[in-house]
């Protein structure tokens, strides 16, 4: 131990914190998540525009249910990818919270989508908003939730 | 608090961010040990094997389809290694800060 001076030391200890850092990364939902999520923004934005009642709520409860199913092994940011599973110390608490928080946006983003198609007298606004909130689950959430991740890591 | 206990074992590059890399995760396959630490297969199995030997991590072959995959897990022996290893490394960095606090705080 006597050998190793303290510049050395201070370099380990930064290769610790890298390997760490690097497995960090690897917080976040894979992306099948993110293209169901889409799928299913797509389907009740149809469901709901051009289906009768019962259908839209039918719909509305199944996809609650299968986000539910899917969100209690996915939602910890910890299985994004096939060939690690981060630590819950890693991991922490936040990626469940900001998801949620994202789809949330996201619901109020398609709502008001919705409203401001229905006022300009489009045709199925409610299709075109669902589209809208599709897109940017779809091709953004990975990138959204990264963003995220790493502003809260930074505070 | 760990104490500190400077490890040999751990103590090279390769080995170091083996441990810190499988310390922050629940278990890793070994494609991606590869990728990330660069290395050659056999040069990662003979890291692999030389810290499973000590106790440090556990490795399983799982079956996927028709091919094998090997996932790699740090033990509770390996943790605690580690963590004794980090601040044993700590402890000599702080050592090396001590004159000059000493001398600013005099």
């Amino acid at each position: 131990m006597e050998h190793i001076t303290p510049g050395q030391a201070g370099a380990a200890l930064e290769a610790v914190e890298d390997a760490r850092a690097r497995v960090a990364d690897e917080v976040g939902l894979p992306r099948g998540y993110w293209w169901a999520m889409a799928a299913g923004w797509l389907a009740l934005g149809a469901i709901g525009d051009l289906a009768p009642p019962w259908l839209v709520m039918a719909a509305t409860l199944v996809f609650g249910v299968a986000h539910a199913t899917l969100a209690s092994r996915l939602l910890a940011g910890r299985r994004r990818t096939q060939r690690l599973q981060v630590s819950a110390v890693v991991a922490g608490r936040r990626t469940a919270v900001i998801v949620v928080g994202i789809l949330v946006g996201l619901v109020a983003i398609t709502i008001g989508a919705g409203l401001a198609l229905y006022a300009d007298g489009a045709h199925h606004p409610g299709l075109w908003a669902g589209v809208l909130g599709a897109a940017v689950i779809g091709f953004g959430g990975p990138e959204i939730l990264r963003v995220l991740l790493r502003g809260r890591a930074r505070t | 608090m760990t104490a500190p206990g400077f490890d040999e074992l751990i103590h090279p590059s390769t080995r170091l961010r083996l441990m810190a890399t499988l310390a922050a995760a629940d278990w890793a396959e070994f494609s991606y040990l590869k990728d990330r630490l660069e290395l050659s297969d056999s040069a990662l199995s003979k890291q692999l094997a030389a810290l499973e030997e000590a106790g440090y991590i556990d490795t399983e072959r799982r079956l996927d389809g028709s091919r094998h995959r090997l996932r790699a897990r740090i033990t509770a022996t390996g943790r605690d290694a580690f963590d004794g290893h980090v601040a044993a490394l700590e402890a000599i960095v702080a050592a090396g800060r001590e004159p000059h606090s000493t001398r600013s705080s005099s």
